[in-house]
């Protein structure tokens, strides 16, 4: 007997769709493994400060009375003097602990002479030889660096080089003890 | 018969969407956190540099390096420090004799460049890159070196994050 073979209909299967994805997963690892290699995980920054240096130039500039700070940096102490260059002097001195605290309170009495005197921008730091470079970057910190409450020290008409001190409150530090 | 041990045909399929969700956010923190700073500095090896809240970001101009035991410009060992200071006999008018001799050279290397520019010579920078745990005495010899060089700014690198 002949069997006879049915005709058979089109059957619709549905199938699984694979995404193949071990490539990707591959360039991921090589990415993340020179990422790791590469990555900087401290970002590092500049305090500018410059020492004292004798000039031949002749000083043009008219002899004017302005407020001179001087910030002491010695081990147990920080102090804190400020007096004009002309009559009448007003010598001033504050003294502040050498610690994270007396440091915030250097940087408040800064921040209140900035505001007070805004044509003064320099700063003459001193410190004692055995004070720790660490301890000397913190009172730069203090003296240089605009902290978020603090008010901005520039004029409504800034120019491009004003622009540039904005992010702080003395914006030049000069190294008075590096002197022959 | 009964078998032994049934010897099943059923693939195993491993679950790699979580792996995949930690390596799309480690990539995605990684890259946002990559450098884009042109200036590549590689602090010495044995520096420890203090922390502070600084904005301002490196140039490029001459290092010094102050390791607990040398003294590097660029990338030549200069001086060595032992007991946390210079030697008196590397010293001289409380300045760092090699030091200065090296400045010196680099001024000199400054000055005709600037010659070649059409420029007028100027007073140079220096990055100094100095172990936090140094005494303000090595600071100053190492300053006083560099003043006597003509290397007036200085630009103290610090990092940034540990505040």
């Amino acid at each position: 007997m002949s069997r006879k073979k049915r005709k058979s209909r089109p059957t619709q299967e549905y199938q699984d769709a694979e995404l193949n994805i071990m490539p990707f997963i591959d360039v991921f690892s090589v990415l993340n493994t020179f990422l790791l290699m590469s990555a900087a995980f401290i970002t590092l920054g500049v305090i500018k400060v410059q020492v004292p240096f004798f000039t031949n130039s002749e000083d043009q500039s008219k002899p004017k009375r302005t407020l001179e700070v001087k910030v002491d940096a010695q081990k147990d102490k920080i102090e804190l003097t400020t007096s004009y260059s002309m009559a009448p002097i007003q010598p001033n001195k504050q003294t502040f602990a050498a610690d994270d605290n007396g440091i915030n309170q250097l940087h408040e009495a800064l921040v209140r002479i900035r505001v007070d005197n805004k044509e003064t921008d320099l700063v003459t730091l001193y410190s004692d030889d055995d004070v720790t470079y660490e301890q000397v970057v913190k009172v730069l910190d203090a003296i240089k660096v605009r902290r978020e409450n603090d008010p901005l020290f520039i004029s409504d008409q800034a120019d491009e080089k004003e622009l540039a001190n904005k992010p702080f409150v003395f914006p030049k530090v000069v190294m008075g003890s590096v002197i022959l | 018969m009964a078998s032994a041990g049934s010897s099943s045909d059923e693939s195993i399929s491993l679950n790699i969407m979580p792996m995949m969700d930690v390596f799309s956010i480690l990539i995605t923190f990684l890259l946002m956190s990559y450098s884009s700073d042109p200036v590549i500095v590689d602090p010495k090896q044995g520096i420890e540099l203090p922390g502070s809240m600084t904005l301002v970001g490196l140039d490029e101009i001459p290092t010094i390096a102050v390791t607990k035991t040398d003294i590097f410009v660029n990338a030549n060992q200069i001086a060595s420090i032992v007991g946390g200071d210079v030697p008196e006999s590397q010293r001289s008018q409380g300045a760092i004799k090699s030091l200065y001799d090296e400045l010196i050279k680099l001024k000199e290397t400054n000055d005709r460049l600037a010659e070649a520019q059409g420029q007028k010579p100027k007073l140079g920078s220096l990055v100094m890159e100095m172990d936090k745990s140094h005494v303000f005495k090595l600071v100053k010899r190492v300053m006083l070196s560099a003043q006597q060089a003509e290397f007036v700014t200085f630009k103290l690198m610090v990092d940034k994050n540990s505040e």
